[in-house]
């Protein structure tokens, strides 16, 4: 038996429901109606056919808007598996920087309400529903634990910096096991186990993990290696795995005083391994794969959430697309596969002292550094960590969102606008404190004040975000429009307390012709000191009317608040339903 | 993937899940999915294998013939001897069992230094303690402008005279760690040296030197070499660092048939890389003592230590200072323009010569400063470039090796 669960600690099995702090509210539909505002109506129709590059006649919404899941229709099974070669990939993005543009576009995954639907490469958790902490600790998972019985080593671990082996258990299942290096007890596998939640949490593929230890008896008996596994030699051939191979890995990894090494168990993922993804371009041999990835709102998201855990290591090498059938059809699903290095560890040992501040190379600084003997001061420099070895290099104080910086930029990061950023802020705000203390518990750790740390400087860090990027934009969400046409909504920096309400709110409301793109005024407009607005006159009561509101902040704490959300509702048989939301335009030159 | 290929780029704009759907006809299709779906569609009839750019594939091919490709031919730059300058070669290697290696190299200097090498070795991770790796090795080297200043600290720049030295060496190594911090090498080697008039603008060493000043002059030698070095060594890399240290020393004896040139020579090094301000400095401190253990013994000027090349006194020509007992400090203060790729360093060294182990104190120093850019990985420094100062004028520095 070469390694034995630690199965799910009783933290795992906690039912609360405790349900994230901005579960999305639900959406009644209503009716009214409303005049045309047609100045602004024209505007916006021209900025469509500006971006499309086509003319009128068409139309804006569809009967299926606004899409819950990205339709993937075509068969992939003649994907081919590939290798992205990692040292071409660093510098490429490092200094061509692919993907990168002046003039950012929306996100094209995004749906007409400014949503991402579920698809392959991501799939709505945090905020869209309720999420149990019971549900938030299982994360990725689907069993109790890895199950010893018959366990053998098939292979050594050739990926990642991590010491571990590849392991087989006898129920045949394949494990990717991982162990702390050595002087670095509970970081590498703490780190995984909890970024492994909070990624699955806010909505990526990921794979299971399980927190196992190898014990000392273990070691002692004798470790089964199957007669299949193999080593590759210096020489480039291979021969049988042996004992020995073993225990050169078990030499990098951390043993614990009682002899035992503790190791987090990836279980393999399903389907065929074809390769990682990259953050530009699109897969040229995957039919379902249209949508230029820096425009993928999910992965410019990682912008933001790769600055709240510091995944500092984002590259193609730490993706991985498998082809699995569904619904007797191929598809590539899209994996963020190694979110290890978060926090403040990696895989050998804490993070170097400017990752998280700079990628590997910035020409300002390193002139700056260069001409002033070093001199040039940057926040690296003097941030104060607390000393916990099983977190390593992670705190908030330092933390400026914005400025963080991955190893290497990726086109999804550089292309990241606003209404990106304010989309994942929303989702990293939706963990509440409780449910971070209880994620971190999943780290298995073994210090209570490490384990307390890591939650304070996530619950800050969050906060930030927060800060950070939900005042940015206009930040209403959660529209309805009701029967007595009443438009309410919610103000996601107010409510997050990281912005003082405005004022009041102000709304210009139309009918808004789908096939045309034409709008006629309905009314004045309407202003309210709360987040409620009476329609101005009467809206259009028959089924499939669409009626467009623009509401901005009044006397708001920042001027992009006075920047209208454009917000369409339909006339349905059951009342008005959101179908449309545009929080910027298309095209929009960018802040830093 | 082709990511410069704009017409796809744009249709997958156009193909947006929010798209607005202007400029579709009425007999268009009725449903967003609809149209997604033939524009998925539409992709399926031009699919084509993802294929690396050129670029990309230049750089797979390099990586997979400098550091995967086990067996072939290789391309080599390095350096002769310390003096000759960069070299350039190449070599070839054949593994004849999953960890040894038969290889063959060769190179040719930019001051005409040549050296031809046949080995073969082991490879083992010697970062695991209880790990060795053994080697065995014959060649022939051939330094066409050995410098001889005479020995002693009190020798000028114009004294310079040169000497052809050509050997022909064969022995073996083994190398490894008992401890994470502790290292081991052992080497035994049979070394066989001819001395000939030098090369190059300066005086050949017979024309200035009689064989009493100068030991080995004219001889034809050969001695048997036994080595041993133990260190404490907890530096990231030998390659390039920034923190750690290397506290070691070896002994080496050297013998031949009639006993003339049996001698004993211990080298202590003591280095320190003391990391500043979360590196945004490196103080870099460095000791070295060269001994002849034995003041009877008769040393060939050539096997003396030595002072003056890119590692040691730097603004001073390689073997500038030579004599029985040699002592050498350096410090540099490091700052760090890019942690991953380059350094700088403003240096001092100091260092002497002198015939008795006594003398090697503190008093007449010959000195040097100078500033460097060394651009390096996490393991290895393959490009350092110096420029320093010292009382005989300036030097200029290109290596492929960190100082120390």
């Amino acid at each position: 038996m070469p390694f034995r669960t630690r199965g799910i600690r009783p933290a795992d099995r906690r039912g609360s429901a405790q349900v994230g702090r901005g579960a999305e509210r639900s959406r009644p539909a209503a009716v009214g109606g409303a005049r045309a505002c047609r100045s602004v109506a024209a505007v916006a129709v021209a900025a469509l056919v500006l971006t499309t590059g086509v003319g009128g006649g068409g139309r804006k919404f569809y009967d299926d808007d606004p899409l819950r899941r990205e339709p993937e229709t075509q068969d992939a099974s003649g994907v081919a598996a590939r290798d992205i070669e990692l040292l071409y990939d660093l510098p490429y993005n490092l200094f061509a920087r692919p993907g990168g543009s002046a003039a950012r576009v929306r996100a094209q995954n995004v749906n007409t309400i400014d949503e991402v639907p579920d698809s392959s490469w991501f799939t709505n958790r945090i905020l869209a529903r309720p999420i149990s902490i019971a549900e938030l600790l299982r994360g990725p998972n689907t069993l109790d634990g890895v199950d010893e019985q018959r366990g053998v080593i098939t292979g050594l671990k050739n990926a990642g910096a991590a010491p571990g082996f590849v392991g087989r258990t006898g129920d045949g299942e394949f494990w990717f096991v991982t162990f702390d290096a050595a002087g670095h007890p509970e970081a590498a596998t703490g780190a995984l186990m909890v970024a492994s939640k909070l990624f699955w949490a806010l909505g990526y593929w990921q794979v299971e993990q399980y927190l196992t230890e190898l014990t000392a008896a273990d070691v002692a008996d004798g470790i089964g290696i199957s007669p299949d596994a193999t080593v590759r030699m210096p020489s480039g051939e291979r021969r049988p795995l042996r004992r020995d191979d073993f225990e050169a890995v078990l030499a990098r990894a951390h043993r614990s005083a009682d002899g035992s090494y503790r190791m987090v168990a990836a279980r393999r993922i399903p389907g065929r391994v074809i390769g990682g993804f990259r953050y530009h371009g699109t897969r040229s041999d995957d039919p379902n794969d249209i949508v230029p990835h820096e425009h993928r709102r999910e992965l410019r998201a990682l912008k933001v959430f790769g600055a709240w855990t510091n995944l500092v290591d984002i590259k193609a090498g730490n993706t991985l697309d498998t082809l699995i059938a569904e619904n007797g059809r191929a598809r590539v699903r899209h994996y963020l596969q190694d979110v290890g290095s978060t926090f403040g560890s990696g895989a050998n040992g804490p993070h170097d002292w400017d990752e998280g501040h700079e990628h590997l190379f910035e020409f300002e600084p390193f002139w700056k550094r260069l001409v002033s003997f070093g001199f040039y001061r940057r926040p690296w420099q003097t941030a104060r960590y607390e000393n916990h070895v099983s977190v390593g290099r992670f705190e908030a104080a330092a933390f400026d969102p914005p400025a963080w910086r991955p190893r290497t930029p990726n086109g999804a990061f550089i292309n990241a606008r606003d209404d990106d950023t304010f989309w994942a802020a929303r989702r990293v705000t939706a963990f509440s404190d409780e449910m971070l203390r209880a994620v971190v518990t999943a780290g298995g750790f073994s210090d209570p004040a490490a384990e307390r740390h890591l939650a304070d400087v996530l619950i800050a860090r969050r906060d930030r975000i927060g800060a950070a990027y939900l005042p940015r934009i206009n930040p209403l969400v959660d529209f309805t429009l009701g029967a007595d046409g009443v438009l309410t909504f919610a103000n996601a920096a107010a409510d997050a307390g990281v912005a003082d309400a405005p004022g009041g709110y102000r709304a210009a409301w139309a009918e808004y012709d789908n096939r045309s793109g034409e709008s006629r005024a309905l009314g004045d407009g309407s202003r309210s000191s709360s987040a409620r607005l009476e329609t101005p006159g009467p809206l259009p009561s028959r089924p499939g009317a669409f009626v467009r509101i623009e509401v901005s902040a009044v006397d708001p704490p920042r001027a992009a608040w006075t920047r209208p959300v454009h917000v369409y509702f339909k006339r349905t048989a059951d009342g008005w339903t959101l179908v449309g939301l545009e929080r910027l335009p298309e095209h929009e030159r960018m802040r830093g | 993937m082709n990511v410069w290929r704009v017409p796809a780029a744009v249709a997958a704009l156009l193909g947006g899940i929010a798209a607005p759907a202007a400029g579709q006809a009425e007999s268009g299709p009725a449903t967003r999915a609809e149209l997604i779906a033939a524009r998925q569609a539409a992709k399926a009839e031009a699919l084509e294998p993802e294929e690396p750019s050129a670029g990309e594939a230049v750089v797979a091919r390099m990586r997979t013939v400098l550091l995967e490709s086990p067996s072939g031919a290789y391309p080599l730059v390095g350096s002769v001897r310390s003096g000759g300058g960069f070299a350039f070669g190449g070599g070839y290697r054949r593994y004849y069992r999953g960890d040894a290696y038969w290889d063959l190299h060769g190179l040719y200097s930019m001051r005409g230094y040549k050296r031809v090498e046949l080995g073969t070795a082991s490879v083992a991770d010697t970062a695991v303690p209880g790990r060795f790796e053994f080697a065995l090795r014959t060649g022939w080297l051939d330094v066409t402008r050995l410098a001889y200043y005479g020995a002693g600290m009190d020798t000028a720049a114009e004294d310079r005279t040169n000497s052809r030295l050509r050997q022909t060496y064969v022995g073996g190594s083994v190398r490894g760690r008992l401890h994470p911090w502790v290292t081991l090498r052992g080497e035994a080697d049979v070394e066989h040296y001819v001395l000939g008039p030098g090369q190059g603008p300066h005086p050949s060493i017979e024309t200035v030197h009689a064989a009493a000043a100068a030991p080995g002059l004219g001889e034809t030698s050969a001695f048997a070499r036994m080595g041993g070095t133990a260190a404490f060594d907890w530096r990231e890399s030998p390659g390039y660092t920034k923190s750690g240290g290397y506290y070691g020393a070896t002994l080496q004896v050297w013998f031949n048939q009639d006993s003339v040139y049996a001698f004993e020579r211990l080298d202590v090094d003591l280095v320190q890389h003391v990391p500043i301000l979360r590196e945004t400095w490196v103080l870099a401190l460095r000791g070295r003592m060269q001994s002849i253990l034995d003041d009877g013994d008769i040393v060939p000027f050539y096997l003396l230590p030595a002072l003056g090349s890119g590692r040691t006194l730097r603004a001073y020509p390689t073997d500038r200072f030579r004599d029985r007992h040699a002592l050498l400090l350096s410090a540099e203060w490091r700052w760090v323009p890019n942690r991953h790729f380059f350094d700088m360093a403003l240096f001092f060294d100091a260092g002497k010569v002198a015939p008795r182990r006594a003398d090697l104190d503190l008093r007449g120093l010959r000195t040097n400063w100078g500033i460097g850019a060394r651009f390096h990985g996490p393991s290895s420094t393959p490009l350092r470039m110096e420029l320093a100062r010292g009382r005989e004028g300036w030097g200029y520095i290109f290596s492929a090796s960190p100082a120390f």
